[in-house]
């Protein structure tokens, strides 16, 4: 594969050995080379990997035949204008979609080679693996403590009810050595610490979504989903969950929307760009793609022609 | 650390498994035991007669046992790991107490009747007994604790009844002063209904494999299970009284040109061609049939006299609330005083009807003071609901006429009542339905009359006269006191005679009258639900 | 820059000069002959209530001037006589409701006279009606007490609570949670027609249908139980639990739910962990509602009781049934005279009292669970 750009019409042009290059135009990609574009090839292994998914919300079709693989332990960026179909996309990789009666999904996505979409899953268990956190805080209307120590209650791994507690059984102490694991993970412990029951409500709004973040560790997922997490609040407190991401990074699988591309390309390691319609144009390393897009559309997105 | 997690559940399922089989089908057996339970107080099948070639009884019992073993079985299957689940660690209080309540009963029962020991004994039994089966259900692992005391509940009320110890004769008599027993024909049902129901709740927690699963199928099965008895029972009313209801009202019915009586069309003399002396007829001698025509035109004349009241003074007072006023000490009071009126009882106006609309209409019963105290009722709902409609017609209308010049109350009139009609005329309707069906405050305030000749209905219209006394205007129809079909049937209940001997079956008659009535008063519920669904489409799709 | 620390009389005063302040601009913007045309509005609508009260045949004069100038004022100055109309409308509202409580206390009046009961010295009135047990209208002692009805409406209260209050929340969690669509479209207005069935069709059934049952089951002498007028009534008041409950889950926002499923519960954690919790305030005003209008029912009770007021023996004994404060309003206002009469408002008085705390009780409640919300509505 080569690549010629043209001095005198700044056309990029991709050659590869056996095809003709194909140039591109404002309107749609044709699969082919959007084929070409999404396929991106990493070391380790693919956590999830999504093949031709289709969604459609009654007669609109928002998203056409995506298909994508997600590193582990790793953050994906997935970019683009808004109303092309990156949250509908997340929302397909726990199961969220299923809570809108109108939407019809087509295609397949595997976590750890187990398809999702059949007859038989357990969605329980499957968002407990797959976390996620949303784009405006929704903190429980419970105290900080019982925020974070929900999700392993739900699951009967913590058990600190007024029957274990009658029986001597209580796993208190687990919980609280638990809701101080996730805050400090979360970057929040030491602005709570000393008020942990009081009411979540109460928190700014970069401290609820912290919390959020915190709540979803708590169930130790493996992927997290993040939806624009950070268009809500102010600089300082988005500079505070950039820098959470990348050390969750680490440990987990993170997938991020977000439409601020200056985060995209500070905190990903690969980015996908969604463009109008629900199409995935583009999809590879973060640096290659900001510095040199294959796509002359997506080029006119990231410098701002539009969008 | 991520994904070092050594998670025992899976995260795809396998296939049905026998053990999913067996559940389902225990959930089928109390399904079926709880019809025939319920077919069993209705009287539908008689505890001694024979169902599938066995005696009820013993089939109830036997069906009872099996269910019970089924329960125990599958409980035991998920704990010696015969089938894969997740069971809690214990199956937690709301079961303990739900298992403790109805060991205890029968701990009580026993200890206080069979063993002889009176009521402090019954208490002693019940809380020990109680406090076992609670203990059992909370401190071993839930699937042990979910199936175990209700599973033996079930084949202890079932060898119960299959061994006739409760045979269908027995009897408990409580010995009280106002005497009452509780008969084996009430037992054995109830009874039946109530383990029957734990036991499909039991099951549907094992077919969900215990833990968070199993509870929320066993919720998703009793929650399902009341939405749709509601729905039943529903249903069942009203055909009742359809059933009950027709051949009252259709004696002496008659379909052809010229069988009914004769009315005034567009200055045509004109016989209709239906007969149906029930609605056609009032009480008379002379009458081949009698019918209840005074009361519908005293109801029609009631609605539309409390709807003349009602409608002006509460959209009147809603358009100052939301338009004209600010939120203060006085909308407050008002809002106040609004709740108040609609939480009123509706005897407690029929009172004040009584002190202080008699005295001053006539002194005596009258359909005007039923017709205000009726309108004092509407009130109320005819506020909340046109506020509620007049506070959801958005802001942006109101601007946009206020940015044409066009004045406060023009804008009112022109922009927002329009656009809160709808909403209006919808609680209207509701408020017709709710009051058309009210006897309490026309018992005090207008009834009687409810014998007289179709040719004595109340006639309003052409009873206007002019006096030459103070107040100058009289209408003796309206200070009659008049029937109403709510009053009709109230009567008919109380006093039930009057009726004389042209009434070939009185009861039939009563029903008749109670369809009339229903008929009338779920009309307007059912106009009232479709404007208002009809309307929200309207305004979902603009 | 005006003083934080304001006292209440002050804000109050300033709050009357405010008042004056806006309707002497009222008076100073409108046409001098548009406030004559409303001044004589007021007057006469004053003088035909007045007279009205005072019981007189003239009242018809005022009124009739009312009407005039109203007319006048409509097709003249429509604008303002508008605006005053719809202001006596308001008012209306709360003169109905002072009107209510000041007539059946008024009229409750002698017979608490005649019933006063001396404690340490102390006469207090009315209080006789709460110590003795006994209503005998009939041969000597006279007396009106109030006991056995209070005992006979507690009894099917609590038991029609036990039936509305648990079947009609999960209704409530079925219609607004569980229920797909086509299925909600089905309950919800099933649910809202049965709110519509009228009292005395319920009691008409359960007289003919239920009672005779309910006698051969128990074996009890004669007819009536507060059992089944219990049932009876739960069930007339399941629909109020259910639409206000309803609306009150419904109202939790989306955005709670989705979180607490996305992190891997099933809907029924949800619903009990998240949506009804969120929703207590609502879901307990609709319990208070149905207990409410389980208390104010008339019709069914009345027809389905026995109409002999009394305590049961023992007092626990449901499958008898006597009276209830409503019954005994509606089974004896034909022949009551004078002070039983006025008992019978007694009664009414109790009944207006408890349901207006219970209402009010329930707006307090969901006013609480509003702040607590951290301000969140």
């Amino acid at each position: 594969m080569s690549e010629n750009q043209n001095p005198q019409t700044n056309q990029r042009t991709v050659t590869t050995t056996a095809e003709q290059p194909r140039t591109t135009t404002a309107g749609e990609t044709d699969e082919r080379t959007r084929d070409a574009w999404t396929a991106y090839d990493f070391d380790g292994d693919a956590k999830m990997t999504v093949e031709d998914l289709d969604v459609y919300y009654g007669d609109d079709h928002a998203l056409k035949g995506v298909s994508m693989e997600i590193p582990e332990r790793s953050v994906t960026a997935l970019i683009g204008p808004s109303g092309c179909g990156k949250s509908t996309y997340l929302r397909c990789l726990n199961r969220m979609n299923d809570r809108i009666p109108s939407a019809r999904i087509d295609g397949s996505v595997r976590f750890d080679g187990q398809e999702i979409y059949q007859d038989g899953v357990n969605l329980v268990e499957l968002r407990k693996r797959v976390g996620m956190v949303f784009q405006s805080p929704n903190p429980f209307p419970k105290s900080i403590r019982e925020n974070i120590a929900y999700g392993p209650q739900k699951h009967g791994d913590l058990d600190t009810g007024l029957l274990a507690r009658l029986l001597n059984r209580s796993d208190a102490a687990e919980r609280d050595e638990l809701v101080e694991r996730c805050l400090r993970d979360a970057a929040l412990w030491d602005e709570v610490h000393d008020r942990l029951d009081d009411n979540a409500l109460g928190l700014s709004g970069g401290q609820q979504q912290r919390l959020c973040i915190a709540r979803c560790l708590s169930v130790d997922p493996e992927i997290i989903l993040m939806d624009e997490p950070a268009s809500a609040l102010d600089p300082i407190a988005t500079a505070k969950i950039e820098d959470l991401i990348a050390d969750l990074a680490e440990e987990y699988t993170v997938v991020i929307v977000t439409h601020n591309m200056q985060q995209a390309a500070r905190i990903s390691d690969q980015t996908a760009v969604f463009l109008t319609g629900g199409e995935l144009v583009e999809y590879g390393d973060t640096d290659r793609v900001f510095e040199d897009p294959h796509s002359e559309r997506v080029e006119d997105y990231i410098t701002g022609k539009f969008g | 650390m991520a994904g070092a997690r050594p998670t025992d559940t899976q995260l795809v399922e396998d296939e049905t498994t026998e053990a999913d089989a067996t559940a389902a089908l225990a959930i089928g057996v109390s399904a079926t035991l709880f019809a025939l339970a319920v077919a069993a107080m209705f009287g539908r099948i008689t505890l001694t007669g024979t169902l599938a070639g066995v005696q009820t009884v013993t089939l109830l019992g036997g069906l009872l046992t099996v269910l019970g073993l089924t329960v125990i079985a599958l409980g035991a299957g998920s704990r010696f790991g015969y089938v894969e689940s997740t069971p809690d660690p214990s199956a937690g209080l709301i079961a303990g107490v739900g298992a403790a309540v109805p060991w205890a009963l029968i701990g009580g029962s026993v200890a206080s009747e069979t063993l002889g020991l009176g009521t402090g004994g019954g208490v002693v039994g019940a809380v020990v007994v109680g406090g076992v089966a609670l203990a059992a259900t909370v401190l071993p692992r839930e699937d042990v604790g979910s199936t175990g005391p209700l599973g033996a509940l079930l084949v202890v009320t079932g060898l119960v009844f299959s061994t006739g110890v409760i045979g269908p004769t027995w009897v408990w008599e409580l010995g009280w002063e106002q005497q009452a027993a509780i008969t084996a024909d009430f037992l054995i049902p109830v009874a039946t209904l109530f383990t029957t129901l734990y036991g499909g709740w039991a099951s549907a927690k094992a077919y969900g494999g215990f833990g968070a699963r199993g509870r929320h199928m066993g919720a998703y099965v009793l929650v399902y299970l009341n939405a749709l008895s509601i729905v039943a029972f529903l249903f069942i009313l009203v055909a009742y009284v359809v059933v009950q209801g027709v051949p009252g009202l259709l004696t002496g019915f008659e379909l052809g040109l010229g069988t009914g009586p004769e009315t005034t069309i567009f200055g045509v003399s004109v016989a209709l061609p239906v007969s149906i002396p029930f609605v056609m007829n009032g009480v008379a001698l002379l009458n081949d049939f009698q019918g209840v025509l005074p009361a519908i035109v005293g109801t029609f004349w009631l609605v539309i006299g409390a709807v003349l009241l009602a409608v002006p003074l509460g959209v009147g007072a809603a358009v100052f609330l939301t338009e004209y006023a600010e939120r203060g000490r006085f909308t407050q009071v008002v809002e106040v005083a609004t709740n108040g009126l609609w939480s009123t009882p509706s005897i407690v106006f029929g009172l004040f009807g009584f002190a202080f609309l008699i005295p001053r209409f006539g002194n005596g019963k009258s359909l005007l003071s039923g017709m205000i105290t009726l309108g004092f009722m509407l009130l109320p709902l005819v506020v909340i609901t046109s506020r509620e409609a007049m506070l959801s017609v958005p802001d942006e209308y109101r601007d946009a006429s206020a940015a044409l010049g066009v004045s406060k109350w023009q804008t009112i009139r022109s922009v927002v009542l329009p656009a809160a009609l709808p909403g209006v005329v919808t609680g209207v309707i509701l408020g017709v339905g709710r009051i058309a069906g009210e006897t309490a405050p026309i018992l005090l305030t207008m009834a009687g009359g409810t014998f007289v000749p179709g040719s004595q209905t109340v006639d309003v219209i052409g009873s206007f006269q002019f006096t030459s006394a103070p107040p100058f205007v009289a209408n003796p129809a309206l200070l009659e006191a008049t029937s109403a079909l709510p009053y009709q049937l109230f009567a008919l209940i109380t006093a039930g005679v009057g009726l004389g001997s042209n009434v070939s079956d009185p009861n039939a008659f009563r029903w008749a009258t109670a369809l009339v009535l229903l008929v009338v008063v779920l009309s307007f519920y059912a106009i009232g639900i479709v404007t208002r669904y009809y309307f929200r489409r309207r305004l979902k799709h603009t | 820059m005006a003083q934080v620390n304001t006292s209440r009389s002050d804000r109050l005063v300033d709050a009357v000069g405010e008042r004056v302040r806006r309707a002497r601009g009222f008076v100073d913007d409108t046409d001098p002959a548009a406030l004559a045309v409303i001044a004589v509005m007021t007057a006469s609508i004053l003088a035909a209530l007045v007279g009205f009260l005072a019981v007189s045949d003239w009242t018809i004069v005022p009124f009739a001037v009312f009407l005039a100038s109203a007319a006048v004022g409509w097709v003249r100055y429509q604008a303002e006589t508008a605006y005053t109309i719809a202001l006596m409308m308001t008012v209306s509202t709360i003169l109905i409701l002072g009107l209510i409580i000041v007539f059946i206390f008024r009229e409750s009046i002698p017979v608490v006279q005649y019933e006063s009961a001396t404690v340490f010295g102390v006469t207090v009135p009315g209080l006789r009606m709460f110590l003795q047990p006994n209503w005998d209208a009939v041969s000597p002692p006279i007396r009106y007490s109030m006991v056995p009805m209070i005992h006979g409406t507690v009894m099917v209260t609590l038991i029609a609570s036990a039936v509305a209050a648990p079947l009609g929340v999960s209704a409530a969690l079925f219609l607004s949670e569980i229920a797909p669509t086509t299925v909600r479209e089905v309950v919800k207005p099933g649910v809202e027609i049965l709110a519509g069935i009228p009292s005395i069709v319920y009691g008409f059934i359960g007289f003919t249908v239920l009672s005779p049952w309910a006698s051969d089951q128990f074996q009890t002498t004669g007819q009536g139980s507060y059992l089944f007028v219990g049932i009876v009534v739960g069930l007339m008041a399941l629909p109020t639990v259910v639409s206000v409950a309803e609306d009150a889950l419904s109202s939790v926002p989306e955005s709670m739910k989705s979180g607490s499923l996305a992190m891997g519960t099933t809907d029924w954690q949800t619903m009990t962990s998240i949506t009804l919790p969120a929703a207590f305030s609502g879901v307990s005003a609709a319990v208070l509602l149905g207990v409410g209008r389980a208390i104010g029912e008339t019709m069914a009770a009345t027809v389905m009781l026995r109409g002999v007021p009394r305590l049961t023996e023992p007092l626990v004994n449901v499958f008898y049934g006597q009276e209830t404060l409503t019954s005994i309003i509606a089974r004896n206002y034909g022949e009551a005279d004078g002070l039983q009469m006025d008992a019978l408002f007694v009664a009414g008085v109790i009944l207006f009292i408890t349901v207006l705390v219970i209402s009010v009780g329930a707006q307090y409640i969901e006013w609480r669970m509003h702040k607590r919300l951290g301000g969140e509505v």
